[in-house]
C-alpha cells in the first residue's frame, strides 16, 4: 500500500524558521520519523534566499538588503539568488525511490513538476511544463538572479519561468522547494545584487523577458491562500500514487529540530553570509569553547 | 558508462580505490553523468574522521546538492584541492583527477563489504 502523505500549512514565519522546516522535514524523513510531506508556507519579511554555495561578498549587496527591509537567508539547496515576498512557497519531501527503484534527479523535477503543473492549472493559470532537454541548448544566463535561468523541467508562463525550484538530495530523501511568485519587484531584487552597474540595465530587461509572477498573468487575481489550495489539489492529483494527502502539523520532534537548526544554522551569520565552510569552522570553534 | 574493475564501490555512487593502507574515493560515472555539471564540493579537511556510509561532504551541481557517502572509515589524509578551482575534473576525470579524498583506513573489512565493479552496475538497472 502506498505510504500516506501529509499536507502542512506552517504559515507565515521568518526566513531561518521557514528553512530551518524544510531541513528538519528533510532530516526526520531521512531518519524514518516523518512522511512524506507537501508543506506550503509564506514568509513574515521580504527575504533574499541565496543557493548553499552562494558568495556573498561577490553576488550580495548586504547594505542594499538591509536598506529596502530585505532579510538574507543561505538555502540547503543549490541555485542563485531569490527574493521571496507577496508568493506561495511550496516543499516537497519524499523518498529518492519511485516505484521500487532510485530515481534520478530529473525524473523528480519531472513528477514533481506535473503536480506542479496541475495545480497552478487548478488555480486557472495556462501553465506548460518546460523539458530539460529544449532549455539545454541555450547558453546559461550569467545572472545571479535564479529566476534568470530556466533549467530542468521548469514551469512557465507565456514562455517566461514562473516557478524557481532547487533539490537537496539525501541518502534516501529529497527536498526540492520553489517559490511561486504572485507579484515581483525585478528592481528590488537586482538592487539586492551584486551586478556590473554597466550590466544592470540589461539584467533587468533580461528579467522582464525570462521571468514571470503569477498576477501578470492570471485573469482574476490571486492570493497565496488560492495557490496554497490548488497546491494541495495537484499534488493529491499527481504525486502521492493514489494515497491520502492529510492535513496535519509539525511534530514535537520536528519542531525541536527546525528550532535548533534556527538558532544554530539559518539564523546565524556564519551559515548566511559566511556559507558551509565557515559555518563548518564556527560550529568547531563554538563546541571548543 | 565505465565502472573500472579495479575499483571498489558503494550504494551511494562512490568508488574506492585501495593503495596500501590508504583508500582514495571519488564519485562514480554514473553518479556524475546523473548531477551533471559540477558546480561547487564541500569536503572535509584533513585529520578529520570519516565513517563508511555517513556523509564526508557535499556536492553541488546544476541540478541539485547531494550528500556524499563514505566508502569506508578512517582518518581523512588528503584532500583533492584542485576541485576548489576545477570542480568540473569531476566530470571530465570522475576516476583520475577528479578524486576527492584519501583515507588512511581504521577498519581493513570495511573494503570486503564495497561491492565489484559488475556488482555496482547490476544495482543500476
Amino acid at each position: 500500500m502506498a505510504t500516506a502523505w501529509r499536507f502542512l500549512d506552517t504559515g507565515c514565519h521568518d526566513a531561518a524558521f521557514n528553512m530551518a522546516v524544510d531541513e528538519a522535514l528533510l532530516l526526520s524523513h531521512e531518519s524514518g520519523q516523518s512522511p512524506p510531506t507537501l508543506r506550503v508556507y509564506t514568509w513574515l519579511s521580504p527575504t533574499l534566499s541565496l543557493g548553499y554555495a552562494q558568495n556573498v561578498e561577490k553576488e550580495v549587496d548586504v547594505a542594499a538588503c538591509r536598506q529596502h527591509g530585505v532579510s538574507l537567508v543561505r538555502r540547503p539547496t543549490g541555485g542563485r539568488a531569490v527574493l521571496h515576498d507577496q508568493e506561495a512557497t511550496y516543499s516537497v519531501v519524499m523518498p529518492l525511490r519511485l516505484a521500487d527503484r532510485e530515481a534520478s534527479i530529473t525524473e523528480h523535477y519531472h513528477r514533481i513538476g506535473l503536480a506542479l503543473a496541475a495545480a497552478l492549472r487548478h488555480a486557472g493559470l495556462a501553465v506548460r511544463l518546460e523539458r530539460p532537454s529544449v532549455l539545454a541548448a541555450a547558453p546559461r544566463s550569467a545572472s545571479p538572479a535564479c529566476f534568470a535561468a530556466l533549467s530542468r523541467y521548469e514551469l512557465s508562463a507565456t514562455g517566461r519561468k514562473l516557478v524557481g525550484s532547487a533539490q537537496k538530495r539525501g541518502r534516501r530523501s529529497l527536498l526540492q522547494h520553489g517559490s511561486i511568485p504572485l507579484s515581483m519587484e525585478r528592481q528590488r531584487l537586482f538592487a539586492c545584487l551584486r551586478v556590473p552597474s554597466n550590466h544592470r540595465a540589461q539584467l533587468l530587461r533580461e528579467a522582464y523577458a525570462s521571468m514571470v509572477a503569477v498576477n501578470e498573468v492570471a485573469t482574476t487575481p490571486l492570493d497565496a491562500a488560492a495557490l496554497h489550495r490548488a497546491l494541495r489539489q495537484g499534488f493529491a492529483d499527481c504525486l502521492t500514487d493514489g494515497a491520502e494527502l492529510t492535513d496535519g502539523d509539525l511534530s514535537p520532534a520536528e519542531r525541536r529540530l527546525a528550532e535548533e537548526l534556527q538558532h544554530t544554522k539559518y539564523g546565524t551569520d556564519a551559515w548566511n553570509l559566511g556559507g558551509p565552510a565557515a559555518w563548518r569552522q564556527w560550529q568547531a570553534s563554538s563546541r571548543a569553547e | 558508462m565505465e565502472f573500472p574493475q579495479d575499483l571498489r564501490y558503494s550504494n551511494e555512487h562512490t568508488w574506492a580505490r585501495r593503495e596500501g593502507d590508504r583508500v582514495a574515493v571519488g564519485i562514480t560515472d554514473f553518479a556524475q553523468e546523473e548531477l551533471g555539471e559540477v558546480l561547487f564540493l564541500e569536503l572535509p579537511q584533513v585529520g578529520r574522521g570519516v565513517t563508511a556510509g555517513e556523509p564526508f561532504g557535499v556536492v553541488e551541481s546544476v541540478k541539485a546538492v547531494s550528500d556524499l557517502f563514505a566508502p569506508v572509515s578512517g582518518t581523512v589524509a588528503e584532500v583533492n584541492a584542485r576541485l576548489d578551482d576545477e570542480p568540473e575534473l569531476v566530470n571530465s576525470e570522475p576516476y583520475g583527477d577528479g578524486w576527492m579524498i584519501v583515507v588512511e583506513a581504521s577498519n581493513p573489512n570495511g573494503w570486503q563489504a564495497l561491492l565489484s565493479a559488475d556488482d555496482y552496475r547490476a544495482t543500476l538497472t
